[in-house]
C-alpha cells in the first residue's frame, strides 16, 4: 500500500531530478535519462500491474515536465516496459553485459520512436542528431545501467521493509 | 504454466493499452486543447522544487568558481608579489645608479672648477660609536693618497685625511672637534678659524667690529696649505656679540651633510699624478 502511496510521488521527485540535476551535471548537454533505466528495472523485477504504472507515470510525468509531445514519453516507456517484461523470462538478465547491451537497444529504440513521432507528427527531421546526441546519450545510460540496477534494487529492498528475500529476483 | 487463454488474453491487454495510448498521443496532439488538469497539477508541483534544485546547484556553481577563481587569484598574487619585489629591487638598483650618477657628475663639476688634481673615493665606513667625526674611503697609499690632505664633496670640504692605509684613508669631518681650518666670510673678507664642534663648527677669532651676517658663506682661505681657496664651508647660522670677549661668536652649519655623503673627492698635489 505504501508503495502505491509512495510511487507517483518519488516518480516525479525522479523526474525533477533526472530533468534539473542531470541537465546541470552535463551542461545541457546529454540528458542522463535514470528513468528509462528504471523501467528497464521494472520490466525485469515488478509485477505487470505495478510495473505498469511505474512506466505510465514515469511516463506522463516527463512528458508534462520535458516533452514536447504529449503523451509519447507514456506511450515510450509503457511500451518498453512491455518489451522489457516479454524478454526478461527468455534471457538471463543478472548479467552485466546483457544489461548493458540491452539498456542500450531500449535507448535508442526510444530514440527512433522520439524521431520517428516528431517526423510524423510535426515533420520535424531530428535524424540529424543521432551521431551527436543520441548516441552519446544511449552510450553512456547503457554504460551506467549496471549501477544504477543495483541502486533501484538497493531501493527496492528498503521499501519492501529491507527484506531481499521477499523481492524476486531471478 | 499459464494456459493458452489467458496468455492471450495478457497479450491482447497489452496491445490494447499499446494502441490506446498511441491513439492517445495522437488525439492530444491534433486536438491541442488546453493543459489537462494532471498536467497543471504537476507542473504545479515539479516547478518549485526545480526551481529549489536550480537555484542550489546555481549557489553552488558559484560558489565553486569563486573558490576556484580565489584559488587562481592567491596564485597570481603571490606571484605578483614575487614579480613585485623582484622589480622594487631593480627600480632601487636603477634609483641608485641615476642618483650616483648626479653625485658623480656634480664631483667632476667641481673637479673641473678646480685647478687641481682630484682622485674620486667611495665612502666605506662612518664612525659613528666614538667622540670623533670621521669617515672611512675606499682609496689610500696605493692611490697616491696621504695624511693631511683635504677632502671634499659637490657641496663643499668635509675634512682632511688623518690616516692612510693602502687602500682605506681615514677622514677627520670639519665637524670634528680636532678640525680647524683657515676661513674667510666671502661677503666681508673677513678671516677666521673654522673650529669643528661636534654638527655644527664655529668661526673662531672674528673681531666684534667686523659685519658677519646669518647666511653669509665661510670659505677657505687657502692659508696653511692644506685646502685649496674658494672651497665652501659652510653658512652662517648665527651671531653672538654680547659676550664680554674681544671676539663675536660665529656658528656655522657645514655645507655638506656628512651623515649622507656617500663620494668624496681628495685633492692631490700640484706635483702628484691625475687620476
Amino acid at each position: 500500500m505504501s508503495y502505491l502511496f509512495f510511487l507517483p510521488l518519488l516518480s516525479l521527485l525522479l523526474i525533477i531530478f533526472q530533468v534539473s540535476v542531470t541537465d546541470i551535471m552535463f551542461f545541457g548537454k546529454i540528458s542522463l535519462e535514470i528513468s528509462l533505466l528504471l523501467v528497464i528495472y521494472a520490466g525485469f523485477h515488478l509485477k505487470v500491474i505495478k510495473g505498469f504504472i511505474l512506466s505510465f507515470l514515469l511516463g506522463f510525468f516527463l512528458d508534462c515536465i520535458a516533452g514536447s509531445i504529449s503523451g509519447l514519453f507514456t506511450f515510450i516507456y509503457t511500451f518498453l516496459f512491455f518489451i522489457s517484461k516479454f524478454v526478461y523470462p527468455r534471457i538471463y538478465p543478472e548479467k552485466k553485459s546483457f544489461i548493458v547491451i540491452f539498456t542500450l537497444i531500449c535507448a535508442l529504440l526510444e530514440q527512433l520512436l522520439v524521431i520517428l513521432f516528431n517526423e510524423l507528427i510535426y515533420g520535424v527531421n531530428l535524424f540529424q542528431h543521432i551521431l551527436r546526441i543520441f548516441l552519446p546519450q544511449a552510450l553512456v545510460i547503457s554504460v551506467l545501467s549496471p549501477v544504477f540496477f543495483n541502486i533501484f534494487f538497493r531501493l527496492e529492498v528498503l521499501l519492501n521493509g529491507g527484506d531481499a528475500r521477499s523481492i524476486r529476483r531471478t | 504454466m499459464k494456459s493458452k487463454p489467458k496468455k492471450y488474453q495478457l497479450i491482447i491487454i497489452v496491445f490494447t493499452l499499446i494502441i490506446v495510448l498511441l491513439s492517445l498521443t495522437f488525439h492530444s496532439v491534433k486536438r491541442s486543447s488546453e493543459t489537462g488538469i494532471f498536467k497543471k497539477l504537476v507542473l504545479e508541483i515539479a516547478a518549485p522544487l526545480m526551481d529549489v534544485i536550480n537555484t542550489s546547484f546555481e549557489e553552488l556553481t558559484k560558489g565553486w568558481k569563486r573558490y576556484i577563481f580565489l584559488v587562481g587569484l592567491e596564485e597570481e598574487n603571490r606571484q605578483l608579489k614575487k614579480k613585485n619585489i623582484l622589480l622594487t629591487g631593480q627600480l632601487i638598483q636603477y634609483q641608485e645608479g641615476y642618483l650616483e650618477g648626479i653625485r658623480l657628475q656634480k664631483l667632476l663639476k667641481l673637479k673641473e672648477n678646480l685647478n687641481y688634481s682630484t682622485i674620486t673615493a667611495m665612502v666605506v665606513g662612518r664612525n659613528k660609536l666614538s667622540g670623533f667625526q670621521t669617515i672611512l674611503i675606499n682609496k689610500g697609499t696605493a692611490h697616491n693618497l696621504r695624511i693631511g690632505l683635504p677632502v671634499a664633496a659637490d657641496q663643499g670640504v668635509i675634512g682632511r685625511i688623518t690616516e692612510a692605509s693602502w687602500h682605506v684613508s681615514k677622514i677627520l669631518l670639519l665637524t670634528d672637534e680636532n678640525s680647524k681650518i683657515d676661513a674667510l666670510v666671502q661677503r666681508t673678507r673677513t678671516p677666521g678659524i673654522l673650529h669643528g664642534s661636534g654638527f655644527i663648527s664655529h668661526l673662531k677669532y672674528v673681531p666684534k667690529t667686523d659685519d658677519v651676517r646669518v647666511g653669509d658663506a665661510v670659505i677657505s682661505s687657502g692659508m696653511g696649505g692644506v685646502f685649496p681657496k674658494g672651497l665652501l664651508l659652510g653658512f652662517v647660522k648665527s651671531v653672538d656679540k654680547r659676550d664680554a670677549a674681544l671676539f663675536q661668536k660665529v656658528e656655522v652649519t657645514p655645507s655638506v651633510d656628512v651623515a649622507r655623503i656617500e663620494e668624496v673627492l681628495v685633492f692631490l698635489p700640484d706635483n702628484d699624478d691625475k687620476k
